[in-house]
């Protein structure tokens, strides 16, 4: 790839603060990104990470407060001044934002979104269309050049905006939380792209929560929590052994390292009737088949993964278990034991299972009304999952993510349920958080004997859960695949 | 973008500290006029004496409004003006949300056929003007308070339905609903904790927007003379009769034209939530 | 999406066809009478006279005759003759539609100029003055109904200041007064929908991006804030053809613009039948076209496959 990147200067931060009323966001010194290297940041939401690259991109929002220099080789340029970067974006400085599907204007279609980051773009000048359509075709979207933004893939969106982004020869490339939403391998491939403009010379500044991606990336590394810097240095030395508690507690999160009691809980091996007996099933989304002719069953206690890449059909399948989705062709059968709400789900977004407007505590009476379980029940379980009594009297839109998921658990485990189906329910959360839901819900699954259906894109999370997963690829086949009578143990899959 | 940069409630509108004012002033104003209406009927003279001998006098302490070109008393005939159309539109909108909103959720819940026909029936309802629906029924019996009453909830109704049906749809096809139905929580659940709640809202800004649109249609119909007829006390009636003394009885227009001002102001502050249209 | 408005405006002429016969079968008094004394004046109208005119129009058959009869003349575009001036109401329709489409449209460029305007410029700073001015406006006009601004446009411009004609159908300056009435009504109404439209945009992810891919304001607003922020505001077009309509009545009635709702007003008092039905007709089936026309611009405008809530 021909890149003609500006002069390589290192980019130099003594002290960037960011405020929000009295409340400070962002405090961090002696921020340095040498020419040809990766700086990454890494931390969980709220820590301040996003903030601190708006903050030196200078795109933060009006009611946000930034203090502190930016000096680019012997330019320096004063972080409160919001106007100042500006002639800088696209040629010394590009952001790649969070969300690309939401970054790309959903009328036009993608050559001209990446041929107006062109130096050179004029309108209806050919030029530039010319540039972006090498670019394009270079990231392998040829075939996308005209397309419109909603018929992109999520990876697809995010190889196009990068194209955008980067047509423009910045040096400097801040990326914000780029592997949201994306499955594995388009994490990959963008670690590939973005580990390609560090070796010609550029910057990079990368925000993220996944520290695979960020030992991918190499470099330099810092921790963030709670608007400061807890650790920083060379990747491999901060990602592997940590000196901050708070960095070691975070990389233990990742469910590779997980070390739980139920982990080695044998699954139950009754011959009993299966709960859920799924008879060469199909089902076909417009022409793409998502599953065809498949049979699977699900007995008591036993713990299933359904995987593979984003718009696979993963959530379908599971739904069509459930019965709340039709099949196109086949039969799903439901066993006595199954009847009468003992199928339960956890939801993606605990927020829309709730009802929006009504106290967590009413919904959940409703439940105990109906299922004749009494007070000590729900007691012992919400302190199981920890939490306070008082979080009931509060709406789904005044607890955090984390704690809305573990009501959520609390209330597929009042009825007493045969199986539960987790739908990539801890897929929104923080490793930390992730960690401490999936260990409540799989203690009450082990303990209630019940069986498990998990939805996920993170293959370590399965492998760490589930015994036995249907994998799908996303063009229609499926494949049944049972490890051993165990879940596998932690190190294996590193 | 900005929500995801800062997780914190404290970035929540600043306008959310003033709406309540509005709201608590448009209620009081309402009040007053309501006990206006009901009162004002009961204790002041009869709206329709005559007194030619009075003609188009000037306010007094006694006549607060002054007296109209038949000699009548401006405030009196306000006052039954007044409850007319509040009773009236109210009578329309509580006719037009009930019917609207059970059509609504029958047909986002039963789908199917049901929603078809239904559909069907609003598309061609929603492509007549209210007015046009109120002028055709009113002209069935001219000046008659029936017509009036009925062309005014049939053209209403429609605005219900399909907000109702939409928002509905949405409600039961959300994940809360759909785990309300692996718990087996039941029909009588769902109405009252998922879409109640939601719906609650979104009625009482259609309401108060409804009975802004039936109070300015019946005073509309009134102005273009095929609405109520003469002598009855109506706002639009009031405004027509009074424009031609515009100058030597400035009292006889603005004092209905104040009232239906503050009417509609009220009852547009009175929304709950931002415009629904 | 084109059967759709088709089955629309078939079911729009079904209804408005069977209101106005239920209006018929209704009429208070003999309609005969009333339509005799329209044609002749009431001081030489009589007896006789009002059965001939019965028998004339076939008013003395059952309901159902006359209903089917109508349907039947519908389907051929045979709209009879008025029963006030004995022209085939097809020709006065015509001629009627021509003065409502001149108004209609002026207004409709006047409150997308006006609103459109003062929209974007309250979205420029949100809080500021402007935008401050502009809520106020839009609560305003939205309480004051047509017929009411009407007056105070006339009592202003005409009567007070004398620059503009108040009543008539003609010359050019005739058309001021009724197309600012209904234009600023319908303003206020744009102007809220732009200015929340452009700001959500304005905020957007794509708009940030493309400011921070180098792009210039002036492009920015071009290229990407304009045809985003009339995506939403088309579609809001649609809906306000219910309003328009709705403002044409009252307008034309209050200026005697000779248009369609003039018309329907006066066939409404004289009980002329076949011009009522006709005029209903065409303004229920003007809304259609309106919201068919607003269909296919979104369509181009926007690629995204089509949200059905979203139509009117």
């Amino acid at each position: 790839m021909s890149r003609h990147l500006a002069a390589a200067h290192d980019l130099v931060v003594p002290r960037a603060v960011v405020r929000h009323g009295t409340t400070t966001l962002v405090d961090v010194a002696d921020l340095r990104i040498d020419a040809g290297h990766a700086l990454t940041i890494v931390g969980e939401s709220g820590s301040g990470k996003s903030v601190l690259a708006h903050a030196l991109m200078g795109t933060l929002p009006p009611e946000l407060v930034a203090e502190g220099t930016l000096e680019v080789g012997s330019l320096r340029f004063d972080l409160a001044d919001r106007g100042g970067r500006r002639h800088l974006w696209g040629r010394r400085m590009a952001l790649l934002p969070q969300e690309p599907a939401l970054a790309l204007d959903p009328t036009m279609r993608v050559r001209h979104q990446v041929a107006e980051g062109a130096a050179v773009w004029k309108p209806r000048a050919a030029s530039a269309l010319r540039l972006a359509d090498e670019r394009l075709d270079h990231l392998g979207l040829a075939g996308a050049r005209s397309a419109y933004p909603h018929t992109l893939s999520g990876g697809m969106a995010q190889r196009v905006a990068y194209a955008a982004a980067t047509i423009g020869g910045a040096q400097l490339l801040i990326v914000d939380e780029p592997s949201k939403g994306l499955d594995g391998d388009a994490v990959d491939r963008l670690a590939g792209l973005l580990a390609a403009h560090v070796e010609a010379g550029g910057l990079l500044l990368t925000i993220t929560h996944d520290l695979r991606l960020a030992r991918r990336l190499g470099g330099q590394v810092l921790v963030m929590r709670d608007a400061v810097v807890l650790e920083r240095g060379p990747a491999d030395q901060v990602l592997s052994t940590p000196v901050h508690p708070y960095t070691a507690r975070l990389l233990a999160a990742e469910p590779s390292r997980w070390r739980f009691p139920w982990m080695t809980t044998p699954e139950p091996s009754g011959e009993e009737a299966p709960l859920v007996a799924a008879h060469s099933i199909s089902k076909a989304y417009g022409d793409a088949p998502l599953f065809d002719d498949l049979s699977m069953e699900i007995r008591a206690g036993e713990r299933w993964a359904i995987t593979g890449p984003s718009g696979a059909g993963k959530t379908t399948l599971g739904n069509a278990l459930l019965r709340l989705t039709s099949v196109d062709r086949g039969t799903v059968a439901h066993g006595p034991t199954a009847h009468g709400g003992r199928l339960q789900k956890l939801y993606q977004d605990p927020a829309l299972s709730f009802p929006a407007r009504v106290p967590l505590g009413v919904g959940l009476r409703d439940v105990m009304r109906r299922h004749d379980v009494d007070e000590a029940r729900l007691g012992s379980l919400l302190a199981t999952v920890g939490l306070p009594r008082d979080v009931l009297r509060r709406r789904p839109d005044q607890v955090s993510g984390g704690e809305l998921q573990r009501i959520a658990i609390v209330r597929a485990m009042l009825p007493r349920p045969a199986l539960v189906f987790a739908d990539e329910a801890t897929s929104r959360l923080d490793l930390v958080t992730q960690q401490m839901t999936v260990d409540t819900l799989m203690s009450e699954v082990v303990a209630s004997g019940c069986a498990l259906l998990l939805v996920t894109h993170d293959r370590g999370l399965a492998a760490s859960l589930t015994s036995r997963a249907v994998s799908l690829n996303g063009g229609g086949e499926a494949e049944i695949v049972t490890t051993a009578a165990q879940p596998a143990m932690p190190g294996s899959s590193r | 973008m900005s929500t995801s940069l800062v997780q914190t409630e404290a970035l929540a509108p600043v306008a959310t500290t003033r709406k309540p004012l509005v709201r608590i002033a448009a209620a009081m104003g309402l009040l007053t006029l309501a006990i206006f209406a009901i009162t004002g009927p009961l204790l002041l003279p009869d709206p329709a004496a005559q007194d030619l001998s009075r003609y188009l006098e000037p306010p007094t302490l006694a006549e607060p409004l002054g007296r109209d070109d038949y000699g009548r008393s401006v405030l009196s005939r306000l006052a039954h003006a007044t409850r007319l159309s509040l009773l009236l539109a109210a009578a329309c909108v509580a006719t037009a949300l009930v019917l609207g909103t059970a059509a609504g959720i029958a047909a986002a819940w039963a789908g199917g056929w049901v929603d078809a026909v239904l559909r069907a029936i609003s598309e061609a309802f929603v492509a007549v003007p209210a007015l046009l629906v109120v002028l055709l029924v009113s002209a069935l019996a001219s000046g008659g308070l029936w017509a009036l009453y009925l062309g005014l909830a049939l053209a209403q109704w429609v605005e219900y339905f399909r907000v109702v049906r939409a928002r509905s749809a949405l409600v039961l096809g959300s994940p809360a609903v759909e785990a309300a139905g692996l718990l087996r929580l039941g029909g009588a659940h769902v109405v009252r904790r998922h879409l109640w709640p939601d719906l609650r809202p979104l009625l009482t800004t259609l309401a108060s927007l409804g009975m802004v649109t039936s109070i300015l249609a019946m005073s509309t119909l009134g102005f273009v003379k095929v609405g109520l007829q003469p002598p009855r006390a109506e706002l639009g009636l009031m405004i027509t009769e009074s424009f031609p003394y515009y100058d030597v009885a400035p009292w006889m227009s603005l004092a209905p034209v104040g009232v239906l001002f503050l009417l509609t102001v009220c009852f547009l502050g009175l929304r709950s939530t931002k415009e629904t249209r | 999406m084109l059967a759709r408005r088709a089955g629309q405006a078939v079911g729009v002429a079904l209804l408005v066809s069977v209101l106005c016969f239920l209006v018929v079968l209704r009429l208070p008094g003999d309609a005969a009478y009333r339509i005799a004394a329209g044609r002749y004046g009431y001081d030489l109208v009589d007896q006789e006279a009002a059965d001939a005119v019965r028998a004339e129009l076939g008013l003395d058959r059952p309901a159902w005759q006359q209903l089917g009869g109508w349907l039947l003349d519908l389907v051929q575009l045979d709209f009879g003759r008025s029963l006030v001036t004995s022209h085939p109401v097809l020709e006065e329709v015509g001629y009627y539609l021509v003065g409502t489409l001149q108004l209609a449209g002026a207004a409709l460029v006047l409150a997308i100029v006006l609103g459109g305007t003062a929209g974007t410029l309250a979205a420029r700073r949100p809080g500021g003055l402007v935008d401050r001015l502009t809520t106020i406006g839009v609560a305003g006009v939205r309480a004051v109904p047509p017929f009411l601004l009407g007056l105070l446009l006339v009592l202003l411009l005409s009567a007070e200041l004398g620059l503009l004609p108040a009543v008539g159908h003609g010359n050019a300056a005739s058309i001021v007064l009724p197309a600012l009435t209904l234009g600023t009504g319908l303003s206020g109404l744009i102007a809220q929908v732009m200015r929340d439209a452009v700001l959500e945009v304005r905020q957007s992810d794509y708009v940030l991006f493309a400011h921070t891919k180098g792009l210039a304001e002036r492009w920015v607003v071009l290229r990407h804030v304009v045809r985003n922020a009339a995506v939403v505001l088309v579609p809001y077009l649609g809906v306000q053809a219910v309003v328009l309509v709705e403002g044409v009545v009252v307008v034309e009635s209050l200026f005697s613009w000779q248009g369609l709702g003039h018309a329907l007003v006066h066939a409404v008092f004289w009980r002329d039948v076949p011009v009522l039905q006709a005029t209903a007709l065409v303004l229920a089936l003007l809304i259609v076209s309106i919201n068919t026309v607003v269909d296919l611009a979104v369509l181009w405008l926007d690629p995204r496959p089509r949200r059905l809530e979203a139509a009117a």
